[in-house]
């Protein structure tokens, strides 16, 4: 029950962040020089439509009243309607946030577990060659710029070596053909995805693995190691058992601190790959100057990065039962 | 002895031992391998962006921005004329990519001194005042660390239209203190406790004596470190932002560079145009990373450690 209250105590805090990151969103969409109105309402709307919406979003109304109907639109979903494409900014964002927190989910496990694995081996074999290597490689991809990386993996598996296609999540004869099942589409996808996934993977494991390596190696110089060499307990039940399990940990917290860092590489490597997310769609709104888009993205982008640190937190207070005291 | 005798000796003194702690630091750095091959390209990136303001000296064509070859209509290859080639306009790659090196050293240094400087006040202050003060300021810290900066950046473009330079400096300066005010603070709540601060505080000193002449002293080395991490930090997302076509139209950065790269059509056609921006990026960001790292060590006696015990 300690976790469950702890939880909930970081669940409350969260909602406050959230809350200031909708506050402050409010403002600077007030405080903007220009006619907030002409903001949120389209050049191509009906003038009857038009003041529906003014209504409906209260921008007749007193900035406070404005704020009380900006809150509570939020919380019933309705972001006014998309300039770019004609229809509730709700639908756009439903279409596109699936596809995010797939690229997303993926990538971030894919490359947190690669760390882990990796930065073990390194420790454990620390200044042989399969080090030096590991933690050269890490650097390096760390730091490689990560839409270059992108164009890279594109031009040369995706143009030279035409393995996988350039960009989009979907191929059109796969899925407007009604004999493809499930499993043909979720290939489909797959094929599309593997390009995008290893740009964000190999940006990101190299971090990962470098936290798991300086762990692992602060673990090793503790006593219950020493214990367990002293049963008489085999390398890899040392390693495996006793040493990585608490090594993880602090890569379990950094995986938390980056999420905002991870979502950054997430937009850019969707606008690269043209994969239909929320993070190319912020990009495109801006470019558009479409604002209800705009807006709507951003704050749904930062639930998805609070979210996830909220399951970051949980996951670590169940790792750590320390945490919860 | 007269006073002025003594005090121009102990000032010797005082120096010589700053000398020495620079020299022993040095030791330390010059044994790191990694450390050393930061140096080095950090140091070619130096002249780059010193031999940035030669081409256009030679030739008004080789100005980066505005020059452009009468002879060339379309991008081609490396030639003499050329050394890296030309882009869509016929402009000089070779002198973009020197002009590339002076963006990202200012937009890096001075985004990073002042986020540095933010942090560094906020985290003593937090750490040292404690209760409410140290309440409002962490949880703003945390608020802004939730914040994506690429994308707050990208929000503040949409709302306040094209953002020169020095604005987008500014609000990565402003988005990312709140990392390195949280080490500062726990520095400052370790040193609040040592014997030195009480012996001040008895002795008379102010709030303010304490924390700029006897805590600032103490953490500066751990800012500096973390600066180097932060120049990393700005340099990329000025990239990013010019490749995702909101940089300031004025500069030629080389995320400016990819941009035209990849929207002209070029990214298939062109490498060498493809490739060097990228590169470039790539290793500043990796040598400032290197940088950090070896500094550390010589910060973190810790870690010097590390390879005698296990």
């Amino acid at each position: 029950m300690e976790l469950w209250r702890y939880a909930r105590q970081r669940l409350f805090q969260i909602g406050i962040i959230f809350f200031v990151i909708l506050t402050i969103l409010f403002i600077l969409f007030r405080i903007a020089p220009g006619d907030p109105v002409s903001r949120m309402i389209g050049p191509e709307m009906t003038t009857e439509d038009a003041a529906h919406l003014i209504s409906q979003l209260g921008l007749d109304r007193p900035l406070w009243v404005q704020y009380v109907y900006y809150v509570k639109n939020f919380f019933s979903g309705n972001f006014g309607h998309s300039f770019h494409y004609g229809r509730p900014v709700i639908e756009v964002i439903g279409d596109r946030l699936p596809n995010t927190m797939l690229l997303f989910t993926t990538s971030v496990m894919i490359s947190a577990l690669m760390g882990v694995f990796l930065g073990k081996i390194a420790a454990w074999r620390k200044g042989e060659k399969t080090d030096t290597v590991m933690t050269l490689l890490a650097l390096v991809t760390h730091t490689v710029f990560l839409p270059w990386m992108a164009l890279i993996l594109i031009w040369i598996f995706g143009y030279r070596l035409g393995w996988f296609p350039i960009n989009g999540m979907i191929s059109e004869e796969v899925w407007l053909n009604p004999t493809s099942g499930f499993f043909a589409k979720s290939v489909d996808v797959a094929h599309h995805m593997i390009l995008p996934l290893l740009t964000l993977s190999l940006i990101y494991f190299g971090s990962y693995l470098l936290i798991m390596r300086s762990a692992m190696l602060e673990t090793l110089k503790e006593d219950y190691i020493l214990t367990a060499r002293a049963k008489g307990l085999t390398e890899k039940v040392i390693r495996n058992k006793h040493a990585s399990p608490n090594a993880a940990l602090p890569v379990v917290t950094s995986v938390g601190l980056s999420l905002a860092f991870s979502i950054n590489g997430g937009a850019l490597t969707e606008t690269v790959f043209s994969w239909p997310g929320i993070g190319r769609e912020l990009v495109f709104s801006v470019s558009n100057n479409d604002y209800p888009l705009a807006q709507a993205a951003f704050l749904l982008i930062s639930a998805v990065v609070l979210v996830s640190n909220l399951v970051v937190d949980i996951l670590y207070a169940y790792l750590d039962p320390r945490i919860r005291y | 002895m007269p006073s002025r005798k003594k005090k121009i000796l102990e000032e010797r003194s005082r120096r010589w031992r700053r000398m020495e702690r620079w020299a022993q630091g040095w030791a330390i750095y010059k044994k790191n391998f990694l450390g050393r091959i930061g140096l080095v390209l950090l140091s070619i990136f130096v002249l780059m962006a010193l031999a940035s303001f030669i081409p256009p000296l030679v030739d008004p064509m080789y100005k980066p921005m505005s020059g452009v070859d009468p002879e060339i209509t379309a991008s081609t290859g490396p030639s003499f004329r050329h050394w890296l080639g030309t882009d869509f306009m016929g402009r000089d790659l070779f002198s973009q990519l020197l002009a590339g090196a002076r963006v990202a050293f200012t937009v890096g240094i001075a985004s990073a001194f002042v986020s540095i400087v933010l942090g560094t006040l906020i985290g003593m202050t937090a750490g040292y005042m404690g209760g409410w003060t140290d309440t409002l300021l962490m949880r703003t810290a945390d608020i802004i660390m939730v914040m994506p900066t690429l994308l707050v950046v990208l929000i503040l473009a949409a709302l306040f239209g094209q953002l020169n330079i020095w604005s987008i400096v500014l609000i990565i300066a402003l988005f990312r203190w709140p990392g390195v005010s949280r080490v500062i603070r726990a520095q400052t709540l370790t040193l609040k406790e040592r014997p030195f601060i009480d012996a001040a505080r008895v002795a008379g000193a102010s709030h303010l004596r304490i924390l700029f002449r006897h805590i600032m002293p103490n953490v500066l080395p751990l800012s500096f470190l973390y600066m180097t991490f932060r120049v990393t930090a700005a340099i990329n997302i000025e990239a990013a932002l010019a490749f995702l076509g909101f940089g300031d139209p004025g500069t030629v950065s080389w995320g400016m560079m990819l941009q035209w790269v990849w929207k002209t059509g070029y990214m298939f056609k062109a490498p060498y145009w493809l490739l060097p921006p990228g590169i470039c990026i790539s290793l500043i960001t990796l040598s400032f990373y290197l940088l950090g790292r070896a500094m550390d060590e010589v910060l973190d006696p810790r870690l010097r450690k590390e390879g005698e015990r296990y």
